[in-house]
């Protein structure tokens, strides 16, 4: 990654019943320069029309599938138009726009596949406890399952160079795709790198993310998954 | 005598149904198979299961083979479940090329695409 030039960065936005936030987040993306995608998850609201004018690609689930599904959409789409890099950025706007070049950088710099943010080696503002100790449980599993050395597991702002997002395979179509990806980076072997990002907890931001139930069923969806080919 | 010779045939059924889930979910099959074989055992040898019984504290042998008829049915649930899995898997699938079939692009993406696609074209056209 080192030598090549990072032409085509293209930001994938899942995006499920965001209208009262998906304008600032993709206007503040296509001002930056990236192309970005909204893959609308299905959503009931006035969330495609409005991204429809503001992005490079809106692609439309006939049915919401979830996060993962949404995200595997946009990564498929992305790689399709010929990105080098596939950043994933939440639209509930709890992500910096200032993360993304960190995260960019850090690819370059550590010639990794992966740039995954971790909200703890930064700062985020107004995380509820039992969001830290859930999140915190989630790290302790992921390193005891995957072997990875990460200390935020459920971040959904990372970077993936085209080699990366291609050596995916992604299944898990609601929350527990975060798990699922980072098994598959172990699985990959290619190098990973964390980069410290920001979150900022917002009323809008934490009514949209998951409560606490989600936890349980992340790990049940995960145990379900290993049982069938 | 009845009894025995019902029970035996559902069992049959159940491991029948396992052999066909092999393929799809080893685990499930396994554990149908595991569970139908010791419902055979304690079926035909009752004196054993009542043995067993009293061992983990159930009482009788017809109870704990009504246990075991209850841990194939959840088994099967199970199953059944991880259909509905593969499913939604293949519904999204479906969906997903749906989606990207019908993507809409902006004007200046569409331009964009429209270049690469005569670009490549004409590199295919013999010169």
């Amino acid at each position: 990654m080192r030598d090549q030039q990072l032409t085509s960065v293209w930001v994938v936005c899942p995006a499920y019943n965001e209208a009262g936030a998906i304008v600032p987040v993709v206007t503040g993306l296509r001002r930056a320069g990236y192309d970005v995608v909204v893959v609308d998850d299905g959503s009931a609201d006035e969330t495609r029309p409005l991204a429809t004018g503001l992005a490079t690609a809106v692609v439309s689930h006939p049915v919401n599938l979830g996060q993962g599904a949404a995200l595997k959409t946009g990564i498929d789409f992305a790689l399709a138009q010929g990105a080098d890099v596939i950043v994933t950025f939440d639209t509930d706007g709890q992500h910096r726009l200032s993360d993304i070049p960190r995260l960019l950088d850090a690819l370059v710099r550590n010639q990794a596949d992966f740039a995954l943010g971790s909200r703890f080696l930064s700062q985020s503002r107004n995380m509820p406890r039992m969001r830290r100790i859930l999140l915190w449980g989630a790290t302790l599993f992921t390193v005891a399952t995957t072997g990875l050395h990460l200390t935020d597991t459920h971040n959904g702002l990372r970077a993936l160079t085209r080699r990366g997002a291609a050596a995916l395979r992604l299944r898990q179509n609601r929350m527990a795709h975060a798990s699922e990806l980072l098994a598959e980076i172990a699985r990959s072997r290619l190098r990973y790198v964390e980069v410290p990002v920001t979150i900022d907890y917002t009323t809008y931001s934490l009514a949209k993310g998951q409560r606490t139930s989600d936890f349980v069923m992340i790990l049940l969806d995960l145990l379900a998954r290993k049982l069938y080919r | 005598m009845i009894a025995q010779v019902v029970l035996s045939l559902l069992l049959g059924i159940v491991l029948v149904y396992a052999w066909g889930e092999y393929r799809r979910s080893p685990i499930v099959a396994a554990l149908s198979c595991a569970v139908s074989l010791m419902g055979f055992y304690f079926i035909w040898i009752p004196s054993h299961a009542t043995r067993v019984a009293e061992l983990f504290g159930i009482g009788r042998g017809a109870d704990l083979v009504l246990y075991l008829w209850v841990c194939i049915s959840l088994i099967v649930l199970l199953n059944l479940h991880l259909k509905l899995r593969t499913q939604h898997e293949l519904l999204t699938a479906l969906a997903r090329s749906i989606a990207l079939a019908n993507a809409t692009l902006s004007a200046e993406s569409a331009q964009r695409a429209g270049r690469a696609r005569a670009a490549s074209v004409k590199e295919e056209l013999p010169s």
